[in-house]
């Protein structure tokens, strides 16, 4: 069995122009893709049935059903047929003009199909979950920012969780919108988990440079010893949660599980890159100001 | 003794495992449970299940009206200005709420809990009666709100619908919902059962012996009553016995005799050919289900007599009979659980229905998903540490924490979803996170000599965890009081957790360490 061990990076060699360079160039570039989707849509990200309302039927059928077919069946309301991989079943999304319960009297009366699971939201209740969900991360992301500062009480070192913080919330969302993921109440509760998960790797580096005797560079490499098992640790069971979750055809867990691998491998990035550079600037120029 | 002492952290960790074995295995052990209930759960185990995985509806759905606030009404002048704010918009009383002020200095509320009315004929009509009220709003009050929670809890529990949850939900700032889950159920039927609003009324219907004209008056309605009996077929005739309220019975006497049923009378009429008691031309006691007619009949001489002698009063129970025993079981629902004060706007909510079979599938797979994610961090932590005592007992604390989440869900009785299983998933992964600084810090810093070195890096590594740990539950607290879906769920399974954790498993990891480490 290979072991694996969190190898040394070597700053020193790298200013930290360069280090910064990378994570800043990602985060702009996602944000490009917030306010690109924001001028085509109307909203930053795309908004799942949860927030826009709309109904969802997933059915057992003996037979392949293509989008034509849920057309033909259901009308126009059809928005997308996706088949939960390796089974017989569907999952067929409606925009919010269809009534749910004509919806599932249709699928019954369909050939070899059974329906398993329908829902449906209203518009009105798709706006107040959108507004609710944008209060609940907004208010949880300020009070992780003053517990920072409070923990801290330097400006730069508490910025840096803040601001890698965003980025790894800020990065999965413009993926999401660029491979086609809509924000469901399930990715909203990932985006809060990354939160959580983004703070610990912060703080456990910002803790060993700045409340620990030894030099930075000695520190840093200890915290990244721990933080990258953490993180990696993090990722290898997001990811098996989100492969099985796919197969299994379990929605919520899978998303979730998508939305965390892509937080965290961005948390990777936004942890000892930036925040590391942040912090180097500080123990080395900042504090001597 | 000492060894105890010195592990105490251990000694409350198995404590707690002990806990939650009970929790989770010894029937009845939660309380509120019997040792053989086992609805919306299964037999091993006193976990509850959610719709999402036991199959089931859910429907959150507001409450139909718009209340005017700062109404000037007094206590005695309630039903009064019902029926005159009623009359002059020309609806049903039914759909007027009107509250009098509950203490000196405030104000009364006027409901309306009908589609019907704009905002602007409902404040002229309110104009018109002398009221000026301060604001007219959306929505009705929280006391109307409660009553339908209540309502709506009878009607689930007198039909079949057993199990069934419900609650009022108000999202900060917006819209008030009714939550209703029934498991085992489709929501189409629990919109058939909430649909009508059960409203029951007894009608005396009789001709002016001059003018030939019919009149059809109100005798009694839904609170008249003091006792509902079972629906029942007695020779082959579908019934519900009743009692009427003895405040009512004096009246309810008085005006029968009055309309002429202090002698024996039979009915010309049969509910199943009317709509309405409108088109009833016979004289007639007629009872209506939502303004539909389910019993049309005559006074038997021996009660009518009663009306007559004025014995009725002493003994006010009499047997409302029914086309069919559907009809008279509905009677009884509708009699028993109390009319809705208000329609539920369905329209405008959020319904969902999950097959048992599905959910069974979610139950175990999810399951499965989640011992491979554990597998998985097994695996990473093994690979990283090389070393057995370290490796294993990280696992084994993680999975204990889970286990004691597990223990406290069964003690709350909570019923469980997919988004609590996705709180559990973050417990895993902060935890395991938060054991990796532990061990780490303990064994990175060259060799531990002696206990007090120990406790030293022990309480450092314990300053990033708390630090961690808080952050955490700072960004989920807000969640908890919002009633988005399930986050609230989700929010309290990892707030939960994560106090477990901090407080009592990782520390107790920090001992188990400790034990191994200093025996070497």
């Amino acid at each position: 069995m290979v072991a694996f061990e969190v190898p040394e990076v070597d700053y020193t060699q790298y200013s930290n122009r360069q280090l910064i360079a990378v994570p800043l160039v990602v985060l702009a570039v996602a944000l490009g893709v917030l306010a690109v989707t924001f001028a085509m849509t109307g909203s930053p990200v795309a908004l799942g049935n949860d927030f826009t309302g709309g109904s969802e039927l997933k059915v057992q059928s003996s037979e392949p059903i293509s989008e034509q077919q849920a057309t033909d069946i259901f009308g126009d309301s059809v928005v997308s047929v996706q088949q939960v991989s390796g089974q017989d079943q569907y999952i067929i999304t409606f925009d919010n003009t269809a009534e749910i319960s004509a919806l599932t009297t249709q699928a019954e009366q369909a050939d070899g199909v059974t329906v398993l699971q329908s829902g449906s939201t209203s518009p009105v209740f798709g706006g107040q979950n959108q507004r609710l969900a944008l209060i609940g991360v907004g208010v949880a992301f300020l009070g992780m920012s003053l517990l920072a500062f409070a923990l801290f009480r330097t400006f730069v070192p508490s910025i840096a969780i803040v601001i890698s913080a965003f980025s790894d919330i800020v990065i999965p969302v413009a993926i999401m919108n660029l491979v086609g993921i809509k924000l469901s109440l399930g990715t909203v509760a990932a985006l809060l988990m990354l939160i959580g998960y983004s703070v610990d790797s912060d703080i456990l580096l910002n803790n060993h440079v700045l409340r620990r005797s030894g030099g930075f560079y000695e520190s840093t490499y200890r915290a990244m010893r721990t933080g990258v098992t953490m993180t990696l640790t993090s990722i290898a069971a997001m990811t098996v949660m989100a492969i099985a979750a796919t197969l299994f055809g379990i929605e919520l867990m899978a998303s979730i599980g998508i939305v965390l691998v892509l937080g965290l491998t961005a948390d990777l990035m936004n942890t000892y890159m930036l925040n590391v550079t942040l912090l180097r600037w500080y123990k080395y120029e900042g504090v001597n100001r | 003794m000492s060894a105890l002492r010195e592990n105490w952290r251990i000694v409350v960790l198995v404590v707690l495992l002990l806990g939650s074995t009970v929790a989770l295995f010894v029937p009845g052990a939660p309380p509120g449970t019997s040792a053989n209930e086992t609805a919306g759960g299964d037999q091993l185990t006193n976990l509850q299940y959610g719709i999402d995985l036991s199959g089931g509806a859910r429907i959150e759905a507001p409450v139909v009206g718009m209340t005017a606030e700062g109404v000037n009404v007094s206590l005695n002048g309630e039903a009064e200005a019902q029926q005159a704010i009623a009359n002059r918009l020309g609806i049903d009383p039914v759909d007027v709420g009107v509250r009098a002020a509950q203490q000196p200095g405030q104000n009364g509320t006027v409901e309306l809990f009908t589609e019907n009315v704009t905002t602007e004929e409902f404040r002229t009509a309110l104009q018109e009666e002398g009221y000026q009220p301060s604001t007219i709003r959306d929505g009705v009050t929280a006391e109307t709100r409660q009553r339908m929670v209540n309502v709506i809890g009878e009607k689930i529990s007198t039909s079949a619908l057993s199990g069934g949850r419900v609650q009022e939900v108000n999202s900060p700032g917006g819209q008030n919902f009714i939550s209703i889950t029934a498991p085992g159920r489709e929501a189409s039927d629990l919109i058939e059962i909430l649909n009508e609003r059960g409203v029951v009324r007894v009608y005396a219907v009789h001709q002016n012996s001059t003018t030939g004209n019919w009149t059809r008056q109100q005798v009694l309605d839904q609170g008249d009553f003091r006792e509902i009996g079972n629906a029942q077929t007695v020779n082959n005739q579908p019934q519900v016995p009743v009692v009427v309220r003895d405040g009512a019975a004096q009246r309810f006497q008085d005006d029968m005799a009055q309309a002429g049923f202090d002698t024996q009378r039979r009915c010309g009429a049969n509910a199943t050919e009317h709509d309405s008691v409108e088109t009833i031309n016979s004289t007639c006691l007629v009872t209506t289900l939502n303004g539909d007619p389910v019993f049309a009949g005559g006074v038997r001489s021996d009660l009518a007599q009663s009306f007559a002698d004025g014995t009725f009063a002493n003994d006010p129970s009499f047997v409302m009979t029914t086309t069919s025993i559907e009809e008279a079981r509905n009677l009884q629902l509708s009699l028993d659980a109390g009319q809705l004060p208000a329609n539920l706007d369905f329209e405008s909510g959020t319904q969902n229905t999950l097959s048992p079979a599905l959910a069974d599938q979610f139950r175990t797979n999810s399951l499965i998903t989640g011992l491979l994610a554990v597998l998985a961090v097994s695996l990473v932590v093994y690979v990283r540490y090389r070393r057995r005592e370290v490796a294993l007992p990280m696992i084994v604390t993680a999975l204990s924490e889970v286990y004691i989440l597990l223990g406290f869900v069964a003690l709350a009785q909570y019923p469980l979803n997919l988004s609590h299983l996705a709180g559990f998933i973050a417990v895993i992964g902060t935890g395991v996170d938060d054991l990796i600084i532990i061990g780490d810090e303990i064994l990175q810093q060259g060799e531990v000599g002696t206990a007090r070195v120990f406790q030293s890096r022990f309480r450092k590594a314990f300053w990033v965890i708390g630090a961690a740990a808080a952050t955490t539950i700072v960004a989920m607290v807000p969640l908890v009081g919002f009633p988005l879906g399930d986050l609230s769920g989700f929010a309290i399974i990892t707030i939960v957790g994560v106090l477990i954790g901090v407080l009592v498993t990782r520390p107790a990891y920090g001992d188990i360490l400790r034990n191994l480490v200093l025996d070497e």
